[in-house]
């Protein structure tokens, strides 16, 4: 009796699950669904509420920027008739004028037109006080944007302002918003941040179950040409594995952000892999405070650091040759001075450049020192694995050289915290620090990392200038670059930028850090700009 | 047993007082909520600058607590920057029901653990009945074989189960059912998610890939709860009362079921009692490994994000949790034996 009770509960088991196998709807039901792998979930699909990664992406399904960028990362318009120049009128003589010309044949997905008003209110939002928005930049730069006529924006500002291309990345409808912060005060909690009702892309939002996915569908009121997919489910897989899972397993079509060592994996299994350049480079920010070690304010211990590190291994062994050391924080842009190239591996010449500053091992510890003080760097990064064994590897070669390294990693949270927060790096508690980063308006160049103003203090906490470093060339150079509205001016600029901090050794590049792209076998027409990955979603394909 | 429970009450407030400060404070120190914005850099200083003056995480802590508890309503604050306190503040606190908007996506915090609850009791509730029948069969199935093989084999196994991580076992099920299956020509199941979107959401398409999250958290939980289950049945078993129940004739299936099963079944109840508010805390990897939608992953996303006003909403609800089962454990307990009397 007790063994059929047995055997009959596990029958009934049995019998359950192999019902739920087979009752398993039939797949089908017509509609081209593109499903994305997102690792993050979008915060936000008002990006002027965030600077996430997967909320921006995500605009050119449904609201595109006034204008975006090919697979080249070359601008194109979009929003606008024409690229404003000096050349058309776009810019003015003296570059303080910003002159836009909106096109007159594009709409929102409930039919009303995109007009100049909704330039002017999307300004107006942006440095609204009452606004929690992510940034203010660029838009607070601006002294005032004025509506000339329906089709026609002017963006004036005080004075010269060359990274103007990063403005109007999302225009939002005043016909829709408007009324919501009329009667709110603010548009932080406005239902349209989260279920936008109308947009005025290809796609148009649908559904966002949190935590698990979202869904735009075809925008049957676009005003250019039409997509060849119906819908774009996108999936949140917060656990790598499960997405390199999902992607071989033909759950997904795309991903993003895959790790260098599960390249072979979706290759084998038929996927495409593509680097896509988005202005990332990894590399070492550098201490030059007052609690820094002091040889960190030699350029010869930091042009030593630069010989002794050997980032060719490291691409090759850790990142499996996809990709190659960086020379500079501007790599694989324009802006980067070409003659440049990053320094060899030299331990020899390490030796020399320590010797000649100074640091010897006088105390027969294996350890340079020089006055007492011992060359012993601290290391920081997040705990990323890629950064933990890079950092491993690093501390062994910079041994070779006499120079010990303390590794830290902690949480990126805490890592940014800033010099109010006693952040590690904001506060300058460390020698080395590592992370990737672009220019804050890519593919702008601009950044404000090493200016003089941005060195934080007790009296000024929220500075960006954790290397504590003030070169007042180099600020000026910064500063002038900011104002030059004639690229080939700005281009010259950044080649002297580029150059003082290369041979100062301010940012030491390790690798440049494309973004890899996964794409399932089915897909076809993808072309995805480091910018704007989807710019060209409507010729995206399924059979 | 009402006076009991009244004054239960009562003493769970001040406690939740306590709980809520202490987390408060230590949320203070899990990293700084506007360094990156969920960005792949450091947010602009200017822009940290205002942010927080607008967020008011400017404000000392013991001031942003009672902001969080009673709400800032009553006062005034700077939005502008200009050091002029000028806007009135919008927040009514946690005492009369607004848990603040969340610092990642400005939703109202308790909507943001609402959408998820769902979904995690779901799977949760779905696994520990699937644990809870489990372990009682094979407890009560090993209690009555004491020493055979199949209580050996029984033992050993849940014991695998036991010992091995919870993701390695999540990703192996993954890799063998979903990937390696499909690849091999096999019937396979899903990977990740709720639901196929080429199919679309439904009871069965939930249902389906609902099987691999809820065999990961099973496994890992059978070799306890099936040893408890056996080790109480063992006790129970040897009991003179079941001695006098065989002696009298009484079939087996009733003296295993009613008499054995219910006196064993008390302390089983403490410590499933002591699992059930937790099952609101989601199950942290597994939800992450197979893409469930769930408190847990919820938990773990604002947490690294310092996004005080969610987090606080989850702990809180998960110390409410904790009391009111408690209560409810206390209650089953003397409902299950007439003997214990509260007071």
């Amino acid at each position: 009796m007790r063994r059929t009770f047995f055997y009959s509960m596990m029958a009934v088991l049995l019998v359950t699950s192999l019902l739920l196998t087979a009752c398993q709807p039939a797949g089908g039901g017509g509609n081209k669904v593109v499903t994305f792998i997102f690792v993050q979930e979008p915060e936000t699909l008002n990006v002027h509420y965030t600077n996430m990664y997967f909320s921006t992406i995500l605009q050119q399904l449904w609201e595109p920027w006034a204008w975006e960028y090919d697979e080249n990362n070359n601008p194109y318009p979009v929003l606008v008739a024409e690229l404003p120049s000096v050349e058309n009128g776009g810019i003015s003589a003296d570059g303080t004028v910003l002159t836009l010309k909106v096109r007159d044949d594009i709409t929102w997905s409930d039919g009303e037109p995109v007009t100049a008003d909704d330039f002017v209110f999307t300004w107006e939002m942006a440095i609204a006080p009452s606004n929690t928005v992510a940034t203010t930049y660029p838009y607070s730069e601006a002294v005032s944007v004025v509506a000339q006529d329906p089709q026609t924006v002017v963006v004036t500002f005080a004075a010269p302002f060359a990274p103007w291309m990063y403005f109007f990345h999302g225009v939002l409808p005043k016909h829709v918003l408007q009324p919501v912060f009329d009667s709110e005060g603010t548009l932080d909690n406005a239902e349209w941040n989260n279920a936008p009702t109308v947009g005025n892309g290809p796609f148009v939002f649908a559904e966002w179950e949190s935590g698990s996915f979202l869904r735009f569908v075809r925008n049957d009121n676009y005003w250019g040409e039409a997509p060849k997919v119906d819908e774009i489910f996108i999936r949140i897989v917060p656990d790598d594995a499960s997405q390199i899972a999902a992607l071989t397993s033909g759950e997904g079509d795309l991903g993003i952000f895959i790790a260098y060592p599960d390249i072979p994996t979706l290759e084998e299994a038929g996927l495409n892999t593509v680097k896509v350049f988005s202005g990332y480079n990894e590399g070492w920010y550098l201490n030059m405070g007052p609690d820094a070690n002091p040889a960190m304010l030699d350029v010869n211990v930091r042009q030593a650091l630069a010989y002794a590190t050997d980032r060719f291994a490291i691409t090759r062994d850790l990142l499996l040759d996809k990709t190659v050391p960086a020379a500079t924080f501007w790599d694989g842009s324009p802006w980067m001075d070409p003659t440049l190239a990053p320094h060899p591996y030299d331990p020899a010449m390490a030796n020399t450049l320590l010797d000649e500053a100074g640091w010897v091992d006088s105390n027969g510890d294996g350890t340079r020192d020089k006055d007492g003080v011992e060359l012993v760097l601290r290391y920081i990064a997040n705990d990323r694995q890629v950064r933990i064994d890079t950092m491993a590897v690093i501390k062994q070669q910079l041994a070779q050289v006499g120079i010990e390294v303390d590794l830290f990693n902690v949480d990126s949270d805490i890592l940014f915290g800033s010099y109010g927060d006693d952040g590690p790096v904001a506060t300058g508690n460390y020698d080395i620090a590592e992370w990737s980063d672009l220019p804050g308006g890519f593919p702008d160049p601009d950044t404000a990392y090493w200016l003089c103003s941005e060195i934080p203090s007790d009296e000024s906490p929220q500075g960006s200038n954790w290397q504590f470093l003030c070169d007042q060339e180099l600020n000026d150079l910064f500063v002038l670059q900011k104002t030059q509205v004639n690229f080939e001016d700005r281009v010259a600029t950044f080649h002297q930028i580029s150059r003082i901090m290369f041979e100062k050794v301010y940012f030491l590049g390790i690798w440049q850090d494309p973004d890899i792209w996964a794409v399932g076998s089915r897909l076809s027409g993808v072309k995805i700009s480091g910018v704007t990955p989807f710019s060209n979603i409507t010729e995206w394909d399924i059979p | 047993m009402t006076r009991y429970i009244v004054r239960r009450l009562l003493q769970a407030v001040p406690l939740l007082f306590f709980i809520s400060l202490l987390l408060f404070v230590m949320m203070q120190n899990m990293g700084d909520p506007l360094a990156t914005m969920g960005g792949r850099t450091m947010t602009r200083s200017q822009d940290r600058a205002r942010l927080t003056r607008q967020l008011g995480l400017d404000k000392p802590v013991i001031v942003q607590y009672f902001f969080w508890l009673i709400g800032n309503d009553w006062t005034k604050i700077d939005l502008d920057g200009d050091g002029i306190a000028e806007s009135p503040g919008i927040r009514k606190g946690v005492l009369r029901g607004d848990f603040g908007y969340s610092l990642v996506n400005r939703k109202p915090a308790m909507e943001v653990i609402l959408e998820r609850l769902p979904n995690t009791l779901l799977l949760m509730v779905s696994a520990e009945v699937v644990v809870i029948l489990g372990s009682l069969l094979l407890g009560i199935y090993a209690a009555l074989r004491q020493y055979s093989l199949a209580d050996n084999v029984v033992t050993t196994l849940s014991f695998i189960g036991y010992s091995m991580p919870i993701f390695f076992v999540a990703l192996g099920l993954m890799y063998i059912f979903a990937v390696n299956f499909k690849a091999w020509g096999l019937p396979y199941l899903p990977t990740v998610g709720m639901f196929d979107p080429r199919v679309g959401k439904s009871v069965w398409q939930v249902a389906w890939h609902m099987i691999l999250p809820i065999f990961t958290i099973a496994i890992t939980s059978f070799a306890a709860n099936s040893r408890y289950v056996r080790s109480t049945m063992l006790e129970a078993m040897g009991q003179d009362y079941i001695r006098t129940a065989r002696s009298k004739g009484i079939p087996r299936r009733s003296i295993v079921f009613i008499h054995a099963l219910k006196n064993a079944s008390l302390p089983i109840i403490t410590v499933v009692g002591l699992d059930l508010p937790f099952l609101l805390g989601g199950a942290v990897v597994t939800e992450r490994i197979f893409a469930w939608p769930g408190m847990g992953r919820l938990f773990l996303d604002h947490v690294s994000r310092a996004d005080t006003p969610v987090v606080m909403g989850i702990l809180m609800l998960i110390a409410v949790a904790v009391i009111f089962f408690q209560i409810i454990t206390d209650v089953l307990y003397a409902w299950l034996d007439p003997r214990i009397r509260y007071h």
